[in-house]
């Protein structure tokens, strides 16, 4: 029987990793994500998972010892938050070129300078096209189910790839919230054992990752395009079969928060979508014509329902928490994506973009008020006065 | 956790017992007389089909995997230069819970890193530690061609003081080329790895020696290390026909120590009769042709000290390919 509990992200991460049947974890110490590997550490001690419990020496360690056990045939599971998530930028493009279907959690957080403990989503995007299957949870139990989804998905014989499942460090990683615990039967009956069709086997010896020759390179990377390009369908039918499975109400890609009759949307992810959600229905209750989107993946990017869903809107507000300096809209990443997506569209809304709770800061509701003004007078104009607004600074907001 | 079941490989008494089969195949692009692809025949026939082997970026990646034309006929993967010890790790362990939970029948493979100087005490140090420090059931192979010979040659922290490199030409300013002297290898591992019980080093030159410490090291549980002497013609710049003769030259001038470590003792050291002078060594390879008598006379001191390392020394040479 599914069982009710009230744990933060972590705790609740570390379930969802015990139900996926996890089996070579890699560890190494770095807030906030570290109290995944705490709770995995714990049960496997108590004999609660079977499964290698090893202590990296370094991210660079953690995500190379967790490509030799996917590729070995394991299901293989590490984690990390920040500059860890950098160190181990070597070994991304390796994993999903090898096509090795392994899962790290990621409880985001700001890089270096100056030394902050704070959730960002700097970390993950400034890595994000590596190959990688890649989404936000906005609470403990979505950052758990996220665990068994992103499995289900990434060992598909369509899609073969990994997965970094993230939630946002301290606002969901730290806040215990009530989760929803699935049954282990449950679990099982959705994410069969992995079943690797090329592992490194004495028994069926392969050669894995050979060097090529310049003119073998591209169709190599098309197929990892390709893999991509399959991934969609897999998706939203792993996601169907989970909602039906588990009983929860997942979509696929967005979701839209009382976005009837709305002309003007915050557009974000993460754990920021919760004050949002607040904000709306203050809003609304003083009778603004406001709405939430929140997008649940970044990789694969959904083009297609990025650009129906926002062009209903007359204005989006991208609220962003990295920074791309010096890029094309000044701003941060989302923005790019998000008027790439709307460039084909015939009605284009008018988007901006805030950059908020960079560094960890709370985004207030407060914030959320003044960012939701700027919205409806551009929603009114038809027009922006300005790309991007830095939120709690002297320009406007 | 129980130890999941390993193989037994057995010790061989000369080159008539070496396995005819071959595991590393032709079909590869090493340079005429290249003693690290000799090295990986020969730890191939240690370790044999049951056998999983890991590949670090080097020399013996970049010319031996042309694609889908590579000679390795058992389970092997690339990994990056930094981190041959972390992918093995991986494997082992997946190896250790699928055995143990009935997914995988067999015993655990023989798990193999061949890493070239670079990936194992330079940029791949941190991961070879912590795979030591950690325990697991693998052989790391460090093949020493002294240099970073698949970038063309730049200077490794195995290359000898005064060897010439591209990235450590004599001038004028710098006239031994290389002014460092080398690090000790085996004692990085032996210094600081309690799980670590096997440690040797061998020679391309001594053949069955080789095969039998790849095999101890395998049949060890946990990790062992072994560090392999393999010339290379075109970093070392001798004649390629010349590879077995400078390998053993390295072994008879002292330049080069064979012996073994195990459970915390010295258990044997090859020592020469007499040793030659090192002069003698060097004077073969054009790496070494720029260096002065100080600078010789330096090389030799330091080979001096170097063979009074501890160990129990016996006097009868190994078994050599005309030895059997």
């Amino acid at each position: 029987m599914p069982k009710e509990a009230y744990m933060a992200g972590c705790a609740a991460t570390a379930n969802g990793a015990k139900l996926a049947r996890v089996e070579v974890i890699t560890s190494y110490p770095i807030r906030p994500y570290t109290g995944i590997m705490m709770e995995l550490s714990r049960m496997v001690a108590a004999g609660e998972l079977d499964a290698e419990f090893v202590h990296g020496e370094g991210e660079h360690g953690q995500v190379s010892v967790t490509q030799g056990a996917s590729a070995a045939g394991a299901r293989a599971y590490t984690g990390s938050s920040g500059v860890g998530v950098a160190y181990g930028m070597e070994v991304y493009s390796p994993i999903s070129g090898g096509r090795y279907p392994c899962q790290m959690a990621i409880a985001d957080r700001a890089y270096d300078p100056p030394g902050d403990f704070g959730s960002e989503h700097t970390d993950v995007m400034s890595v994000n096209n590596q190959g990688w299957i890649l989404g936000w949870a906005e609470t403990p139990e979505e950052s758990m189910d996220n665990c068994i989804i992103y499995y289900k998905i990434g060992e598909d014989p369509k899609v073969m790839l990994p997965q970094w499942q993230v939630q946002d460090g301290y606002f969901v990683s730290h806040i215990p919230n009530k989760v929803s615990i699935p049954d282990q039967a449950q679990v099982d009956e959705y994410l069969p054992p992995y079943n690797c069709p090329h592992a490194l086997n004495p028994q069926n010896p392969t050669n894995h990752g050979p060097q090529i020759f310049p003119d073998q390179g591209p169709a190599i990377d098309l197929q990892r395009a390709q893999a991509f390009l399959n991934t969609p369908k897999v998706v939203e039918q792993a996601i169907a079969d989970y909602n039906k499975a588990i009983g929860r109400n997942y979509s696929a890609w967005l979701e839209e928060y009382k976005t009837d009759g709305a002309e003007f949307v915050f557009f974000l992810m993460g754990a920021h979508c919760r004050t949002a959600r607040f904000a709306v229905d203050h809003l609304r209750k003083k009778g603004a014509k406001v709405g939430m989107v929140k997008l649940r993946f970044v990789r694969p990017w959904p083009t297609a329902q990025v650009c129906e869903v926002l062009s209903k809107f007359k204005a989006v507000g991208v609220i962003e928490s990295q920074t791309c300096y010096g890029g094309a809209m000044k701003g941060g990443e989302l923005q790019h994506e998000v008027r790439a997506s709307l460039y084909d569209s015939p009605k284009q809304p008018a988007v901006c973009s805030f950059m908020a709770g960079l560094g960890g800061e709370v985004i207030s509701l407060e914030e959320f008020y003044n960012m939701a003004k700027i919205l409806e007078k551009n929603a009114k104009q038809g027009k922006v006065d300005q790309y991007v607004y830095w939120v709690g600074f002297d320009n406007g907001i | 956790m129980a130890q999941v079941p390993t193989q037994e490989l057995e010790l061989l008494k000369n080159l008539r017992g070496v396995d005819q089969k071959e595991y590393y195949v032709p079909g590869h692009r090493t340079c005429a007389g290249c003693g690290p692809a000799l090295c990986y025949k020969l730890v191939s026939k240690a370790a044999g089909a049951d056998s999983i082997f890991l590949g670090p970026t080097g020399c013996m990646y970049v010319a031996n995997c042309s694609y889908m034309c590579t000679p390795f006929s058992y389970a092997w993967t690339h990994c990056q230069i930094t981190n041959g010890g972390g992918v093995a790790s991986g494997v082992e362990s997946a190896y250790n819970v699928l055995i143990r939970k009935g997914k995988y029948k067999g015993k655990l493979p023989n798990i193999v890193v061949m890493a070239g100087d670079g990936g194992a005490i330079d940029i791949g140090l941190q991961a070879a530690s912590a795979m030591m420090y950690r325990g697991h059931d693998v052989l790391f192979v460090m093949y020493d061609n002294e240099s970073y010979a698949n970038t063309g040659i730049q200077t490794s922290p195995m290359t000898p003081y005064g060897g010439k490199t591209t990235f450590t030409p004599p001038g004028k300013m710098v006239p031994e080329g290389k002014k460092l002297f080398p690090k000790d290898a085996p004692q990085l591992f032996i210094g600081g790895h309690p799980a670590l019980h096997y440690v040797a080093t061998a020679s391309i030159g001594y053949p069955v020696d080789l095969i039998n410490k790849c095999r101890k090291g395998l049949n060890y549980k946990g990790p062992a290390f072994v560090h392999i002497h393999c010339p290379c013609p075109k970093g070392w710049l001798y004649d390629c026909k010349d590879t077995i003769r400078v390998a053993k030259m390295a072994v008879e001038t002292g330049f080069w120590t064979n012996y073994e470590w195990e459970n915390g003792e010295y258990t044997y050291q090859h020592i020469p009769k007499t040793y030659k002078p090192v002069k003698e060594y060097m004077k073969g390879q054009e790496r070494f042709n720029h260096l002065n008598e100080e600078h010789i006379a330096k090389m030799q001191a330091f080979i001096t000290a170097k063979v009074k390392a501890p160990g129990k020394p016996i006097e009868v040479p190994v078994l050599g390919p005309r030895e059997a």
